[in-house]
């Protein structure tokens, strides 16, 4: 188990980075909005998994789509990260939770390499790069750092490229967040869980695998240049969903042993076995943002009976780190699944 | 909050530039030309990564570019009929060696090429294929630039699969970072961390490699139901194998 | 007509000599390494040890030597490069770097081999002395490296053989060897196998693959009659092998198929004739898992011939695999060689044939309980083709691993060699009626702790290189 002491410190190199204090919001994926809906499994979903929401039945589901980066200002279009967080909410009352975000890989595999990542990427002043030294680039055959956002003064991108630059393990990760962009909508992405987990079949046979939420109306991005749109997200999603509903496909693959099964930094390869598992359906942006966009508490590690965590020491750390972060907020406490004594 | 901007008009031209004709000009005929002599390249081996692993070893691809001898409609006729010709048997050994998906043959340019997805190893899958089609094999390659010193196949077994393989594509791989992976592998550079690379040299990089390796294969390529063997998927759907 | 004088003697013949020692050497003085070889071949008496050919008259030899060399070796000696690029791809880039293929990974890695297989780049020349006592085989290596100036001795590997032919694992072994058209007379001895070409094992003959030849390096004194050899040195997990044996037999034992597996009384004759007491029904399943993992009980009765009880009377070796037959498709004998059993890759029947030359080392377990630290046991493994690439190559990474030739095992490696996961191996274990019992959690008995890849060269070939 990762030390509450730990856990503390990753919340606090967080907060550390943060451009102005965000009070009792979440330090990263600060802005997000709550959604309803439903997953209902495929029928090979079962033979996989024995967990209650993979059975076939429809499965209630409580949704939070964010941003990742952190603090109180909105920039939707801004390059970022977006977060999809699912809980499948099961018959007994407890659930099970599923975070994913639009980046497939991260960039640290443990937490000391999260530590090395938080001094070296720190928030530092991000300039339009001199004209000069662009010729230059292009005489060698680089391209130059990109222009800042509009009104944006401060950046990490500067100490995230030297950590990458260090440590090729990070290399993909960031290079993925750097030319991630903005999507044009919450339900027009991808979303990765990252981790593996382990799922376990009515025969007894283990899996490991990873989940991807495939968005059914497909990905688009804004285009580049539209860096200033702002605050469009939320509106979008909304009138979206009166609309029609939007869908997404959670689509599972399975690891092969010679696969980095606790390595999040590494991706695997197209040629292993995809298991369509399901169809989420997203009905309504709940009504009650306050309730079930904020203070909703999502856990990495809140999973139903039949899938396992794996060894991801990145996943290990998040229990810790997302608990510590949620009773420094105020967020909803963590319930255990069933099968564990204690219940707050 | 009024956006403020520190943009002048100089910053707007230079983030241009690269799009105009005269930059493309320059790139082109002065620097790519230096920094492939600064900084050489070796070409990159065809076919699919080596793995051990299970599931990269089945509905593996092939991409086959041959430049044929006669470049002109003349030529590329010869080149259709030797294919045409050869249907029985090309059929008669693609069913029997039992381990290719998907074959065909197809002619882009002066270029006859083969794309196929196969299950398990090259040399193996060529040998096999030596053995049953080897005469549709001379015909072909009779045709190709260079294809004389590999031919008759048969007699040249191991020369042919070495021949193939060096017309067989490079397969980018599906991330920025393991190209950079490839390229480091090819100069005996394992190493994981601490390095000290520049990731900003990707396009550059990635611009020599392609002139290296003039044509690639882009990604490993999209599979519907991958892991599985030819012969899985016919006794599965009850076709027999 | 093939002069079978001109072969070494240990490709187309066992010499049946129960002590084998490999010289691993290095080439430390060129000229003298040449002359060295040209000794070998010159018929001299107590100078260097003579090589064994292929006949030997009238009177058998009290010891046997034969070498075996890699592409550095050729290299060193100052084979022209010409030549050394007529030799094929596998044989070029050698042993370790072709590890991917045959499934060298993990434990087997070539990172992991112990010296002298960690320099692959210094080995030069693998010289094999056969004997039937340790002294023989002192004395041998002595003469071999009496003159001290042709070769840096890099290390040495012993094996010696058990009674009956008896191997790690317990399996009765040197069955089946392949029989040759032009040397074995097709009358005797059938083996419900067609007689393989000459060229399966000599480069120069017809191959098994119609009308296809391997490339002879040239000049063809130096190619012609010569073969190669994947020589592995196999450590085997006796202990965990008969503990996986316990944990089959005792799942077996609580399945509701059971009776299929091990019909009730069946124990009673399995266990007499592998003389087992007390022959209990557990004992009894230990040997049915144990023989459908290899393909024949562990007496050598193959399955294919008698599925349910071992059965000495029986012809080991005159069968072949038809849809009939019990054997499990994922058999070890049967992903080794598929006779004519249907196969996907249908061309290639009979066509991936290997001569099998190999030797236990290390000592026998006795009993099944280990006290301390368990010394290391396994197999000095020769495989013997033509063709590295299309025969042993071929069959370690289609057929052995991944097992490409049946879709009702493909995805699962070879129980008992392959480089299996506990976590995600299987196994089918066939019944009577048609179902499987599927078998999990196989670890890995054989590592690989050292190999290389050698060529073989004919006596001519010997004297060609070293008049170099």
């Amino acid at each position: 188990m990762v030390e509450k002491s730990a856990a503390e410190r990753l919340v606090q190199a967080i907060h550390g980075n943060l451009p102005a204090p965000v009070g009792d919001r979440r330090p990263v994926h600060t802005i997000g909005m709550g959604v309803k809906g439903e997953f209902v499994a495929s029928d090979a979903a079962r033979t996989y998994c024995i967990a209650e929401h993979f059975q076939g039945q429809p499965v209630p589901v409580s949704m939070r789509f964010s941003n990742g980066l952190g603090g109180l200002v909105e920039h939707d279009g801004w390059s970022d990260v977006r977060g999809m967080a699912v809980r499948f909410h099961l018959a007994d009352g407890t659930a099970s939770d599923l975070i994913a975000t639009t980046l497939g890989e991260f960039f640290v595999r443990n937490v000391e390499d999260f530590f090395e990542f938080s001094n070296i990427a720190k928030l530092q002043p991000y300039q339009r790069r001199h004209w000069l030294l662009k010729i230059f680039d292009y005489l060698r055959l680089k391209v130059p750092p990109r222009n800042p956002y509009p009104n944006e003064t401060e950046s990490v991108d500067a100490g995230a490229l030297d950590y990458a630059n260090r440590h090729r393990f990070s290399q993909l990760g960031i290079f993925q967040v750097g030319a991630i962009g903005a999507p044009e909508s919450y339900a027009r992405a991808s979303y990765h869980a990252v981790h593996t987990f382990w799922v376990t079949a009515p025969d007894g046979v283990r899996r490991p695998v990873r989940f991807s939420w495939q968005p059914v109306a497909g990905v688009r991005n804004i285009a580049a240049a539209d860096v200033s749109r702002d605050k469009y997200l939320f509106k979008e999603l909304e009138d979206r969903l009166k609309r029609w509903p939007a869908r997404f496909m959670l689509m599972m693959t399975i690891g092969e042993e010679g696969d980095a099964l606790d390595d999040c930094t590494k991706p695997w390869p197209g040629t292993r076995l995809r298991v369509a598992m399901g169809t989420l359906t997203l009905t309504e942006v709940a009504e009650n943002q306050e309730e079930d966009g904020e203070r909703i508490s999502f856990n990495p590690n809140r999973l139903a009976h039949g899938i396992d965590p794996s060894g991801d020491p990145i996943l290990k750390a998040r229990l810790e780190a997302y608990e510590f972060s949620r009773d420094k907020r105020g967020g909803c406490p963590f319930k255990w699944r069933q099968d564990h004594a204690d219940t707050k | 909050m009024p956006i403020q901007s520190d943009e002048r008009p100089i910053d707007r031209w230079v983030d241009g530039l690269p799009e105009t004709r005269f930059f493309k000009f320059v790139a082109k005929w002065i620097l790519v030309p230096f920094w492939a002599w600064r900084k050489p390249v070796k070409p990159l081996p065809g076919g699919p990564h080596p793995s051990f692993q299970r599931g990269d070893n089945v509905q593996c691809m092939m991409n086959l570019i041959m430049p044929l001898k006669n470049k002109s409609p003349v030529g590329r006729a010869l080149a259709a009929m030797a294919i045409a010709q050869n249907k029985d048997a090309i059929y008669a050994g693609l069913n029997n060696v039992g381990t290719v998906h998907f074959a065909r043959f197809v002619i882009v340019g002066d270029n006859i090429c083969m794309f196929s997805v196969y299950d398990g190893d090259f040399t193996n899958y060529i040998r096999d294929f030596i053995a049953t089609i080897g005469s549709v094999f001379n015909a072909v390659v009779e045709l190709v630039e260079d294809g004389e010193k590999v031919i008759p196949c048969e007699n040249n077994v191991e020369a042919f699969i070495q021949w193939l393989h060096e017309r067989d594509l490079y397969q980018v791989p599906d991330t920025p970072t393991d190209f950079l992976r490839d390229q480091e592998a090819l100069n005996g550079d394992r190493a994981v961390s601490p390095v000290n690379d520049d990731l900003t040299l990707l396009p550059r990089k990635l611009v020599l490699q392609l002139r290296a390796n003039a044509n690639v294969s882009l990604g490993s390529g999209y599979r519907a139901y991958p892991g599985f063997s030819a012969a899985q998927v016919r006794e599965r759907l009850g076709l027999g194998w | 007509m093939t002069d079978f004088a001109d072969v070494q003697g240990n490709i187309l013949r066992g010499y049946r000599m129960p002590r084998v020692r490999y010289l691993i050497l290095e080439v430390a003085d060129r000229l003298a390494a040449r002359r060295w070889l040209a000794a070998s071949t010159s018929g001299g008496g107590y100078g260097v040890p003579q090589i064994t050919p292929g006949h030997w008259g009238d009177s058998r030899p009290d010891t046997c030597f034969n070498i075996g060399l890699t592409y550095e070796g050729l290299r060193e000696l100052g084979t022209p490069a010409s030549s050394l690029a007529m030799f094929p791809n596998e044989f070029i880039e050698g042993m370790n770097a072709r590890a991917l293929k045959l499934g060298d990974v993990g434990r087997s890695a070539p990172e992991t081999w112990p010296a002298p297989f960690n320099e692959p780049e210094r080995i030069h020349l693998i010289a094999t002395i056969y004997a039937a006592e340790i002294a023989q085989l002192d004395d041998v290596q002595q003469r071999a490296l009496a003159d001290g100036k042709a070769w840096k001795l890099l290390g040495t590997r012993e094996g010696c053989s058990f009674p009956d032919d008896i191997v790690h694992f317990g399996y009765r072994d040197n069955i089946m060897q392949p029989r040759f058209e032009g040397i074995h007379d097709p009358q005797r001895h059938p083996d419900g196998q067609p007689m393989a070409p000459l060229g399966t094992v000599l480069l120069g003959h017809k191959t098994n693959l119609e009308g296809l030849l391997w490339r002879v390096p040239e000049p063809k004194v130096l190619g012609h009659n010569g073969t190669f050899n994947a020589f592995r040195v196999l450590k085997q997990d006796v202990v965990g092998f008969e503990k996986y044996l316990d944990q089959a037999a005792s799942h077996l034992l609580s399945h509701p198929q059971v009776d299929e597996v091990l019909p009730p009384g069946d124990e009673v004759k399995i266990c007499q004739v592998l003389s087992i007491t007390p022959p209990t029904r557990h004992a009894a399943l230990r040997e049915v898992v144990a023989a459908n993992l290899c393909g024949r009980w562990r007496d050598g009765t193959p399955l294919a011939l008698s599925a349910d009880v071992p059965d000495p009377s029986v012809d080991d070796a005159n069968f072949d695999y038809d849809h009939n037959s019990r054997c499990p498709y994922g058999a070890h004998i049967r992903r080794c060689n598929p006779r004519g059993g249907k196969i996907v890759q249908r061309v290639a029947n009979n066509s991936r044939r290997l001569v099998r030359r190999g030797v236990p080392y290390g000592p026998r377990l006795n009993g099944t309980q280990p006290s301390g630290a368990e010394p290391e046991r396994g197999l000095l493994g020769n495989f013997i083709g033509a063709s590295l690439g299309a025969q042993f190559e071929a069959m370690s990474c289609d057929w052995l691993n991944l097992g490409l030739q049946d879709p009702r095992i493909t995805g699962s490696n070879d129980p008992i060699t392959g480089t299996n996961d506990p976590e995600t191996s299987w196994f089918d274990l066939p019944l009577k009626s048609g179902s499987t019992i599927r078998l999990r959690g196989l670890p890995e008995f054989v590592s690989t702790r050292g190999g290389a890849y050698t060529f073989l060269p004919s006596l001519s070939a010997i004297r060609y290189l070293g008049s170099l």
